[in-house]
């Protein structure tokens, strides 16, 4: 029956010829089930299939029909081995529209024709053209995984993305830039960012790989995103390398529906080095959701498996860096020439020693670039005077004898090595003279007084944090649940003005004039600044906007408006404080004032624990109490 | 931060030139979060993966520069290179080095020893290879071969070019 199959549908024209193929394909059926081939590690993952979370069985994550060849491939791995040890059959010609199943399923083939030994007489290799000619051009010889790091004030960003860089032979880090890199990405057109959100969270787009050269991949996190990038790379062998390339070009055609939180880009390039190298199983330790900077944690943790780790940083990077090492006059210099150009400035230039004209017309240009590609020039000026202008700079610093500027110094820790994503922690307290034991659950992600290294100072994100208190006298009940809770304090400086912004929306309980604590559900955000008062001291202060509801308001809701101040500071590198003081007033529904003022300091002892005090004195309607409190955190 | 018109000004600076080839770029996709910036977007843009926007840099087949099998074509190489970096190769030539400068010495093979004069004849003529503030990508490649063939050491690669 089986190889009535293959001739009807793979176009198997000779009755001989199919009628031989036949009875080889049921030795080879055969010799697959007694060596167990299905329920192999490595057949598992070249179909990505996963347990099912309920239930009984398997099912793979790909959603395109075009990647299984038997009918009910994609829940019965039997089906499909054989299925596809039939197709190998097929005399299929490879044209650019089309490939034989030798081909497009090349991993499977290597594979089975390792365990079962193909007699080339029966079944007879197919050449692959197609596969051979990309091959060639990639020409691989080390995987290198690639983290974009957040970039300030996008706390987004602090979540992270991942690809691969496929690095040549004879490629060093002088030609990095030309390798291929290998990224997972919704396809999509979709200009709305609601419905991409949306879309993206629940499956709506199809997820597919593509490759393309590295310096483009460089130049959109690097300068237009801004972000460090961290390559990490990888001691896969040859072998290795190949089984992944195979499988890579298996899926250039086939899509996975694309889910935000688990079969991301992170979880997808995880799976293409669980079939380089079997055994390795990366994708197993991410059942429910993978969070890219955790995905390059194991591979990290993975012994063996790392070689080295090179830093990239970004533009907006080294504009920091540069201005640190310059003095005030010649910062207003560089971002004068960046308005004006040299010529007009030349008067200013000329004091000043080659080295030193170098390094400000360095910093003129690249600050210009940088406002360039962020978008920022167009209101000001036409491209072309910004072009014009750019050129000049570039002439007038290729006038001077001296060599490029020294690079950006590697951070001491990088984003691998800060704390692990989830948090839980204990506390116990005092609120309002009655006392409090409270459990903290955080499954995301960083908040402004965690540990921060390998973390973006001044961003934080938080999702579903959850607060249960046992009350003295009163029993266990939710506290606090902040659906999501976003901070960026980016700090201004000469020639760098971003704005600071927040937003939190909660359930969270107030104190109402009768002395009962209902929960609330309220939404707040708003824009701020912030600057260094010190190397180490962040002062901010924001405009907060804040809308509460709840039927113990009367009228069901409060909307306000007031100031809020901090100073977040570093005292010690284990030892972080956070002084805020906030009031709202709220003048729509249920009018009243609201204060509070408070310290809550950190201490952290290595990545894995925090210690926290926090002592504070609210008021609202009328009524003002103090709170303090110890918690025991611990980050996995 | 991301924007068609963005996009459209990064290659104002040096106008991409009409490669003729039948086909569109080499996976230039369009934008999500385009020229929306603030705090809505980057709320949003938690969802996606923590990048705004750029998963759409699909590479679908027949485009230029690239071939269905999505590997660029060799004789594209070059000018692809010129043109995607055209503001960075600026930039390493007035200097007279770099990393982007060194990975097109790598392409247009330039050896070892050559380097340090390929390095020294770009930025010795940088005024001659960026010739005016609209220079396309194809009058720098242009203007470097002519550069690369005057120079008795480096006149090997000017046919890469």
């Amino acid at each position: 029956m089986l190889y009535r199959w293959v001739c009807l549908t793979l176009g198997c024209l000779a009755p001989v010829v199919c009628h031989a193929g036949a009875a080889y394909l049921d030795e080879l059926v055969q010799h697959a089930r007694v060596k167990q081939l299905a329920q192999r590690q490595e057949w598992r993952d070249l179909l990505h299939y996963k347990p099912n979370l309920f239930g009984h069985g398997l099912r793979s994550l790909a959603d395109d029909p075009a990647f299984f060849l038997a009918p009910g491939g994609k829940t019965d791995p039997e089906a499909e081995l054989e299925a596809t040890l039939a197709a190998f059959f097929s005399d299929v010609e490879e044209t650019d529209k089309q490939q034989n199943p030798q081909c497009a399923f090349i991993a499977r083939y290597h594979w089975l024709n390792a365990e079962l030994a193909f007699d080339p007489k029966r079944l007879p290799p197919r050449p692959c053209k197609r596969f051979d000619e990309w091959y060639a051009a990639i020409n691989p010889y080390e995987i290198t995984l690639v983290f974009p790091a957040a970039f300030v004030n996008s706390p987004a960003s602090m979540y992270g993305h991942t690809l691969l860089r496929i690095d040549a032979k004879g490629q060093d880090e002088h030609s990095r830039l030309l390798a291929y890199s290998v990224s997972y990405a919704a396809a999509t057109s979709e200009t709305n960012g609601l419905t991409f959100a949306i879309k993206g969270v629940f499956g709506g787009y199809p997820g597919v790989f593509a490759t393309l050269p590295y310096y483009m991949k460089v130049k959109e996190y690097n300068d237009l995103e801004n972000r460090d990038i961290w390559e990490y790379r990888l001691n896969f062998t040859p072998a290795e390398i190949e089984r992944l390339l195979m499988h890579l070009w298996e899926l250039q055609p086939i899509y996975f529906d694309y889910y935000f939180f688990d079969e991301n880009c992170s979880y997808h390039l995880l799976a293409l080095m669980d079939v380089a190298r079997p055994g390795l199983r990366l994708t197993d330790r991410f059942p429910l959701w993978a969070i890219p900077a955790d995905t390059v944690r194991v591979v990290v943790e993975e012994s063996g498996l790392l070689k080295e780790v090179v830093y990239r940083p970004a533009r907006a990077t080294w504009l920091r860096h540069a201005q640190r090492s310059m003095d005030s006059g010649q910062q207003d210099l560089a971002k004068a020439l960046a308005n004006s150009g040299p010529t007009e400035l030349s008067a200013r230039l000329v004091p000043l020693v080659p080295e030193q004209r170098a390094r400000v017309l360095d910093l003129a240009y690249e600050y210009l670039e940088y406002q360039r590609m962020a978008g920022a020039r167009g209101k000001i000026e036409s491209p072309a005077v910004t072009a014009a202008r750019l050129r000049a700079l570039l002439l007038a610093r290729n006038q001077l004898d001296v060599p490029p500027a020294p690079p950006v110094p590697v951070p001491r820790v990088r984003p691998d090595e800060g704390h692990g994503s989830a948090r839980v922690g204990v506390g116990i307290g005092t609120d309002d003279k009655t006392g409090f034991q409270e459990i903290r659950l955080r499954p995301v992600y960083h908040d402004l007084l965690d540990p921060e290294e390998g973390y973006g100072r001044g961003s934080q994100i938080e999702f579903f944090n959850l607060a249960l208190r046992h009350t003295d006298g009163d029993g266990i009940h939710v506290e606090r649940l902040n659906l999501v809770d976003i901070t960026s304090l980016a700090p201004r400086n000469r020639l760098l003005k971003p704005l600071s912004w927040n937003i939190d929306a909660r359930f969270e309980r107030r104190r109402f004039p009768d002395g009962g604590r209902p929960l609330v559900f309220a939404l707040s955000g708003g824009p701020g600044l912030a600057y260094e008062l010190a190397p180490d001291v962040l002062a901010y202060g924001y405009l907060e906007g804040d809308a509460g509801a709840s039927r113990r308001f009367e009228p069901d809701y409060a909307l306000g408006l007031g100031p809020s101040l901090g100073v977040l500071a570093q005292i010690a590198p284990s030892w972080r404080f956070d002084a805020y003081a906030r009031a709202i007033r709220y003048g729509v529904g249920d009018a009243h004032d609201a204060r509070a003022l408070g310290v809550v300091q950190a201490f952290s002892f290595g990545r894995r624990f925090d210690l926290r005090f926090e002592v504070g004195r609210e008021r609202e309607f009328d009524r003002a109490w103090n709170t303090a409190a110890a918690y025991w955190l611990v980050y996995f | 931060m991301k924007n068609k018109s963005l996009l459209a000004a990064l290659l104002a600076i040096v106008p991409i030139a009409s490669w003729a080839g039948a086909d569109g770029d080499c996976g230039l996709g369009s934008r999500v979060f385009d020229g929306q910036k603030g705090v809505a977007p980057q709320v949003l843009a938690i969802t996606t993966n923590g990048t705004l926007g750029h998963q759409t840099f699909a590479v679908t087949s027949g485009t230029s520069g690239c071939n269905p099998n999505a590997t660029v074509k060799s004789n594209w190489k070059v000018s692809l290179f010129i043109d995607e970096n055209v503001n960075k190769l600026a930039r390493d030539m007035s200097v007279g080095g770099g990393e982007t400068l060194d990975a097109l010495a790598a392409l247009i093979g330039v050896s070892a020893e050559h380097k340090a004069a390929f390095f020294q004849a770009t930025k010795e003529h940088f005024g001659q290879i960026y010739a005016s503030d609209s220079v396309t990508s194809k009058e720098v490649a242009v203007s470097l071969k002519q550069v690369l063939a005057a120079n008795s050491e480096l006149a090997q690669y000017a046919v890469s070019i």
